[in-house]
């Protein structure tokens, strides 16, 4: 086991993870947050109207966000396990539907996809808006994650799936005993930063009038005209949040590495 | 030889902006509101206040431009410089007054409550506890949230928000009656219907938007607009466009 490499799948989309070895106090990580905090602190407190009015306007709009995020990444994650033994099952009929979900889904655009699900999902049933945008996140990012999933148990030597056959078990043991536990620890990286990018993406549905934090930051821009301010805080609440997400998943990242020598 | 010519020419058109040629205006407009302003299937932007400014133009000798913008920020584009004036069905209000300064009313309105056909609601307050729509920033969405217990949806363009209300995910939208009479009567007929048209708030009038402090400006285009309506050209353009 340890002298086995640990592959690592970079994905560009999401937030940038500070390294784990970094522990020191002045890093990028430090310095954005303290300047994110501080900002967020400072500037409704020299300046209640209209920034402190903006903090109180747009926190049931941090939860929609949330809700929406959680909900996508779990089911994106179901759909990308399912994608990416689809992708690769030699079953031909399996193989070739999961392959055809992920060339439809990573060629069109989020937005696209967004506003195509949204408004054809309302022909047939009908959904409350939160669920179609949950839908629809989770359908295009499920293809993402299924390339994660895909690298991630590629990245188990083969030998494992020959010596664990070898041992009497038959396809469907190895995969869930042998192979996926120890592809967790390539593929959970990649999900994390999903996680991240996706919580930004969730920043799209506002334009199908779902109340996110951008919704609700600008229908108060729109109130009261103070444009420059209302994205200022949006801004600055995004990149906490992201921050404080990035810094958990280096920590995930550096517990997971414990077989790698250092 | 070349040189010279070329510097006449440069200083032919300098003079020709400056003296001859009409004071350009440009105009931004959302034009996602019809029979107000919109794109028709040639992709010209259209409508009864396209063709209102324009005659207005012609009055008192401007050449105006439309500029479509989206409508969310479109007055922080005013404030930023990036066109002289907005016409894009804005009603007059004390809040907008504090921001920027309007022209003489060119149109007005009320606003409409639209349902869907089987519906029984008579107004907003017959819709507690169920979600209405409106365009973010208008004023049919100020007034959904003028309103206790209506849950209110702001949505980019008043389009989507009758979408939304044909598939049934919202109870009704309001906007301003010539738009809701499109909808409701032409696009939607066989779903939509027009509930009411609100008595509680009074007459609204349009008019054009301009940055605080344009009085140049605002003199002109007053000078236009109530010469269009001494001629009495805009009782053409109301049948034109509006029908009545």
């Amino acid at each position: 086991m340890s002298d086995q490499e640990t592959t690592k799948i970079e994905i560009g989309d999401g937030a940038a993870i500070p390294s784990p070895e970094d522990r020191g106090l002045v890093s990028a990580w430090w310095i954005a947050l303290l300047g994110t905090v501080s900002l967020l602190i400072i500037l409704p407190l020299v300046k209640p109207d209209p920034y402190l009015r903006i903090l109180k306007f747009v926190p049931d709009g941090i939860l929609v966000t949330f809700k929406v995020t959680v909900f996508s990444i779990l089911l994106a994650i179901v759909i990308g396990l399912l994608t990416g033994l689809g992708r690769i099952s030699k079953n031909r009929l399996i193989n070739m539907a999961a392959s055809l979900y992920v060339e439809v889904v990573r060629g069109i655009p989020l937005l696209v996809q967004l506003f195509y699900i949204y408004f054809a999902l309302g022909r047939i049933v009908r959904v409350p808006d939160i669920v179609a945008a949950i839908v629809a996140m989770a359908f295009c990012y499920g293809a993402y994650m299924g390339e994660v999933f895909r690298a991630g148990i590629k990245s188990i030597d083969f030998g494992q799936t020959e010596a664990s056959l070898s041992l009497g078990f038959n396809q469907r043991q190895t995969m869930a005993y042998v192979i996926l536990p120890q592809a967790w620890r390539t593929i959970l990286p990649p999900v994390g930063n999903e996680f991240i990018a996706l919580l930004k993406d969730t920043s799209l549905v506002s334009i199908l009038a779902v109340s996110d934090i951008l919704r609700r930051g600008r229908e108060f821009a729109a109130e009261s005209f103070n444009y420059f301010e209302t994205y200022t805080m949006i801004a600055l609440i995004y990149l906490l949040i992201t921050l404080v997400l990035s810094k958990l998943i280096s920590i995930m990242e550096h517990r997971l590495s414990h077989y790698e020598r250092r | 030889m070349l040189k010279r010519l070329l510097f006449t020419l440069v200083c032919l058109a300098v003079l020709c902006n400056s003296a001859w040629a009409q004071k350009t205006i440009v105009f931004a407009t959302d034009a996602t509101w019809p029979p107000m302003e919109f794109v028709n299937d040639k992709k010209e932007v259209v409508g009864y206040a396209i063709d209102f400014i324009t005659a207005a133009a012609k009055e008192a000798g401007f050449t105006p431009v439309f500029k479509n913008t989206a409508w969310d920020g479109i007055f922080a584009g005013l404030a930023a410089n990036k066109y002289d004036a907005v016409v894009s069905s804005v009603t007059i209000t004390d809040d907008r007054k504090k921001a920027m300064d309007f022209t003489e009313p060119y149109f007005s309105v009320r606003q409409a409550l639209i349902v869907n056909k089987n519906s029984d609601a008579q107004s907003l307050a017959d819709l507690k506890g169920k979600k209405a729509g409106a365009q973010i920033g208008t004023t049919g969405y100020f007034a959904i949230k003028a309103v206790e217990g209506v849950e209110a949806k702001s949505y980019d363009e008043i389009g989507l928000a009758m979408e939304d209300l044909n598939v049934g995910r919202i109870a009704a939208v309001v906007c301003d009656d010539p738009v809701a009479a499109n909808y409701a009567l032409v696009q939607y007929k066989d779903n939509l219907k027009i509930a009411a048209v609100m008595q509680t708030g009074d007459v609204e009038n349009y008019g054009v938007a301009v940055k605080k402090g344009s009085k140049e400006l605002i003199d002109l285009l007053n000078k236009g607009i109530s010469a269009v309506k001494a001629k009495g050209l805009d009782l053409e353009l109301k049948k034109k466009w509006i029908g009545q």
